[in-house]
């Protein structure tokens, strides 16, 4: 994750919408528990609605929905994995609850992370992210 | 750019791996007493539905016969490292042609299948079956798997009612395991039976003859086993040049006295 300051001027309400784009994956990720894909879907409703705003908000708007993509393919995975113990013929194991604590740890980090991000952009700042950051200068043009 | 992203991604995806596999080091099924936890919920389950199952049927409790049994069952267990003392046998009068096991190492043998039974090589295929079973934990997985998880511990905690057990015992003592399981469990029983020194080709011979007679017993142990002929011929097949050793358990007269036995007992019972 670095800072990086944009040429542009960033308005108070850019700062606010953008910001608004990290807390409204974070609420549907409380909302959503255990169904992954509800933040991923709420995320996406908010970049949708944000399509024609500043670049600065589309920019954030965009990386808070690329952030979701990899917590999806890893939570879904544990989702139906816990489902198939509960339901199925699958049995708790060693690899099942190491799975567990990865998925907790990324899912920790991604928390904090978009929690400092929200935080950061609001004041304004440009936040880039790790990978998503690069991905969303590919898709997210001025 | 996309280099770098590339890059970014599989390093990501390396991460996410390296902590699983570093995690998966630990041994968390003891650290979290799952095993612990498993067994007890299959320990209270198990007891739960025998005593059901008991309340329910007619148990032979007799002394002889029942030493016969164990005789039988102890070559099994002892030649194969499996302790004799977790296996509760249970001898039930009953005319339909069954034996089963329960959670909890409770095998049930009926006493229509004992007689059904030519020599003791017969019964110690049956018998080697269900430990197979047990010793596969295709009893709790059959169970976990038609029941559910959930269901299977709030029967244990007492929060569920006899309709639940019903279902279980009706499941265990009919059609529990799908074809891969069932011959898992032959495959198994042959190797117990060949390390014991007995015969293989009686529990092929065993399956055989009664998928002929299938239509004028009542042999829920076949007919809910898929296909016996088939059984009866991949058994043979799998033991061929296997079984090195031959050794009676019992004295003929012995097991002639023991059928006997139970031909009485079953019919005083009725």
């Amino acid at each position: 994750m670095s800072d990086k300051t944009l040429s542009i001027q960033v308005q108070e309400h850019e700062a606010e919408r953008a910001s608004n784009s990290y807390l409204m994956s974070l609420i549907a990720v409380i909302a959503g528990l255990p169904l992954p894909i509800v933040n991923l879907i709420a995320s996406f409703i908010f970049y949708i609605g944000n399509r024609k705003s500043s670049y600065f908000v589309r920019w954030h708007c965009t990386q808070a929905l690329l952030s979701q993509f990899s917590l999806l393919f890893i939570n879904s995975f544990g989702f139906w994995w816990t489902i198939s113990i509960l339901f199925g013929s699958e049995h708790i194991s060693n690899r099942y609850i190491a799975y567990m604590f990865s998925a907790l740890i990324f899912n920790l980090i991604e928390f904090i992370a978009t929690i400092y991000t929200a935080i950061q952009v609001r004041k304004g700042e440009h936040i880039s992210w790790w990978l998503y950051g690069d991905i969303t200068n590919l898709i997210c043009k001025a | 750019m996309m280099k770098k992203i590339i890059l970014q991604l599989s390093l990501s995806i390396a991460i996410f791996f390296g902590l699983w596999w570093g995690l998966n080091k630990i041994n968390w099924m003891d650290l979290m007493h799952v095993n612990a936890a498993t067994s007890k919920t299959e320990q209270k389950i198990g007891d739960l539905i025998w005593e059901y199952y008991e309340n329910a049927e007619h148990e032979i409790k007799d002394d002889s016969t029942q030493a016969v049994i164990d005789s039988l069952a102890s070559r099994i267990c002892y030649s194969n490292q499996i302790k004799k003392d977790k296996i509760k046998i249970h001898l039930i009068q009953s005319d339909v042609v069954n034996a089963f096991a329960l959670p909890n190492h409770h095998l049930v043998l009926n006493s229509s299948l004992i007689e059904a039974c030519k020599n003791e090589g017969e019964l110690c295929g049956v018998i080697s079956h269900e430990i197979a079973h047990m010793e596969l934990d295709h009893v709790m997985k059959a169970l976990i798997k038609e029941i559910g998880l959930s269901v299977l511990i709030s029967i244990s905690t007492g929060n569920r009612g006899s309709e639940q057990i019903k279902k279980a015992i009706k499941l265990l003592t009919s059609s529990a395991y799908d074809r891969t399981l069932e011959k898992e469990a032959d495959i198994k029983a042959v190797d117990y039976l060949i390390k014991a020194e007995i015969n293989t080709n009686d529990f092929a011979d065993f399956l055989s003859r009664l998928s002929n007679e299938n239509e004028s017993l009542n042999m829920t142990w076949i007919s809910t086993h898929p296909e016996s002929k088939d059984r009866a011929k991949y058994i043979k097949e799998y033991a061929t040049g296997k079984q090195t050793a031959n050794t009676p358990i019992l004295e003929k007269s012995t097991w002639e006295n023991f059928k006997h036995r139970i031909k009485n007992l079953s019919h005083q019972s009725l």
